[in-house]
């Protein structure tokens, strides 16, 4: 098993009349147990076209133990340029310029194909993302070569 | 304006031969602009034991947020939210929903941090998978 941990710190000196600090950790384990780690992993870097909603990261029968851990950031540098991030009929957010998510991911295979699928558009231009999948299996894909 | 800023590390020693680091400092601005969000719900705590679906966010059209956001779509939210729940014996979590779809499930301990659109109906919602209290705290930052 691996040991992955992911910190978070949230904080603002101005948006209250009192300062906020919020710093969060966990380590990132398989589903239904107390101490195996997730021991798979993805990380990608991709300029995404405008004009498509792509499957970014496909659900896959391997993926359906519903204890995955994704992280999207958007790393473009101009303000007005995002991506919108969706799940099913759902779009989530958008992420402009900078920005970054990091979410449990639940892999539902039990209704129509592609439901769960994250899928990601993006807007304006072209957009440079890097997503890392932390996750329990991956569907392996038989050659077909002769 | 007010400046608010959001960073996540991720980081393993042994999920391959090579340390993996990944570190990403954001600030929270409105949309397409470098003007720093300012309205916040604050931090919520709430404690459930309820095993039917709890609104954290209310978007409908007499939701709080929406009157705070002048009517239209919140637009470029930004929500937190950490189920401080001890992990067990990781058989307990939270599945978050929007509306009706299912996000992912927040074990004891788990957190996430996502854009929220915002928008008529697009609660955010979660289900407790047990009676067990639950505890979560949450915040949005919104423009």
């Amino acid at each position: 098993m691996a040991t992955i941990n992911a910190t978070m710190s949230l904080g603002s000196a101005d948006i209250l009349s009192q300062p906020i600090h919020l710093t969060a950790a966990m380590t990132l384990y398989k589903g239904g147990t107390t101490a195996t780690g997730l021991e798979q992993m993805h990380y990608h870097r991709a300029i995404i076209p405008t004009g498509t909603n792509f499957d970014l990261i496909p659900e896959s029968d391997a993926l359906k133990d519903n204890s995955n851990y994704v992280y999207i950031a958007n790393k473009n540098t101009d303000v007005t340029h995002y991506v919108t991030i969706s799940i099913n009929t759902e779009v989530i957010g958008s992420l402009y310029a900078g920005d970054w998510l990091f979410m449990p991911w639940s892999c539902d295979l039990s209704a129509a194909a592609n439901d769960s699928s994250i899928e990601l558009e993006a807007f304006v231009a072209s957009n440079t993302i890097e997503y890392a999948l932390f996750h329990v299996g991956e569907t392996l894909v038989t050659h077909t070569d002769a | 304006m007010a400046t608010t800023t959001a960073t996540i590390t991720l980081g393993s020693h042994d999920i391959s031969d090579s340390n993996i680091s990944i570190t990403n400092l954001n600030y929270l601005n409105t949309a397409g602009t470098d003007t720093g969000i300012s309205k916040t719900t604050g931090l919520t705590r709430v404690t459930t034991s309820a095993t039917a679906n709890v609104v954290l966010l209310d978007s409908s059209a007499t939701g709080g947020l929406q009157v705070a956001a002048n009517a239209t779509d919140i637009d470029k939210g930004k929500v937190f939210i950490q189920n401080l729940n001890e992990r067990g014996d990781g058989s307990k979590y939270v599945t978050v929903l929007l509306t009706a779809v299912e996000i992912g499930r927040l074990y004891g301990g788990d957190w996430m941090f996502i854009p929220w659109d915002g928008g008529d109906g697009n609660d955010v919602e979660i289900t407790p998978s047990s009676t067990t209290d639950t505890t979560l705290e949450y915040i949005l930052f919104y423009q």
